[in-house]
């Protein structure tokens, strides 16, 4: 497991986790929308993150360094199953006939969280990067 | 016999493998802080340091385990922020301190080739 292995695998997991960041950033955006163009109210959605897979990086497997040292990456991004919130404003132009506006099921306040921690690790991630950074500098310093 | 003695190198070089291999676990760890069902890797460091001290030519490479005793998430995930903020400061000193001594030991040979000067 050489250093520049090493700092690719945290560069993912910062990708990773600004892809989580973008899609709560989305969910808090659109928190309040009615209409896509699939119709209907926005979706609230998900991002899966998953471990990579053993040897998905540097080829060869052979010591148990390598097959624990593993990276994540985003797997997927699913839609949320909770149905829309029904709220009563006939007057809206997306209202049914019985009065009831669709809306988005998200709660600003757990969008909140989930970017406050998905900051926090992208923080740790980038400590991360600075360590092994130092690291590769260091060994330079044996050939001064 | 070689003219210049570099089992010490070689041994110092077999440190800096196993610091950034121990290193490169802490960084799985870490980018791994949000996936569900992730459970915390890592390497007995003074018991592998041990093991080189003692044979440094056999080593079939540090043995790696979860683990245990950490709090667990409801997702599964037992890394721990603290934990793994700690030990990377700690690698990252160690790591420094092995290469200050392979400095320090080809300084040596330097200054016997360069007659003590």
């Amino acid at each position: 497991m050489d250093l520049f292995s090493i700092l690719d695998l945290s560069g993912h997991a910062l990708t990773a986790e600004r892809q989580r960041a973008e899609v709560v950033t989305a969910n808090l955006a659109n928190a309040e929308t009615t209409r896509t163009p699939e119709g209907g109210p926005y979706v609230r959605k998900h991002v899966l993150f998953e471990t990579d897979a053993p040897g998905g990086f540097g080829g060869a497997l052979n010591s148990a360094i390598e097959r624990n040292t593993r990276g994540v990456h985003v797997s997927a991004v699913v839609a949320d199953q909770t149905p829309p919130i029904k709220r009563f404003d006939p007057g809206h132009p997306d209202a049914d006939a019985s009065g009831f506006v669709s809306l988005p099921a998200i709660n600003p306040t757990e969008e909140m969280v989930d970017l406050m921690s998905a900051v926090r690790s992208y923080q740790l991630n980038t400590a991360a990067i600075a360590a092994t950074k130092s690291m590769i500098v260091q060994s330079l310093e044996i050939l001064r | 016999m070689s003219a210049v003695d570099t089992t010490r190198i070689d041994l110092l070089e077999h440190f800096l493998d196993l610091t950034s291999s121990r290193h490169g676990l802490i960084a799985g760890n870490i980018s791994n802080i949000d996936t569900p069902g992730y459970r915390t890797r890592d390497m007995d460091f003074k018991a592998e340091v041990m093991k080189l001290v003692k044979s440094p030519e056999q080593t079939p490479g540090p043995v790696v385990r979860e683990v245990r005793n950490l709090m667990e998430r409801p997702d599964g995930n037992n890394v721990s922020l603290d934990r793994e903020g700690l030990l990377l400061a700690q690698t990252q000193l160690q790591y420094r301190l092995g290469i200050q001594l392979v400095k320090e030991e080809i300084h040596r040979i330097e200054m016997a080739i360069n007659d003590g000067k």
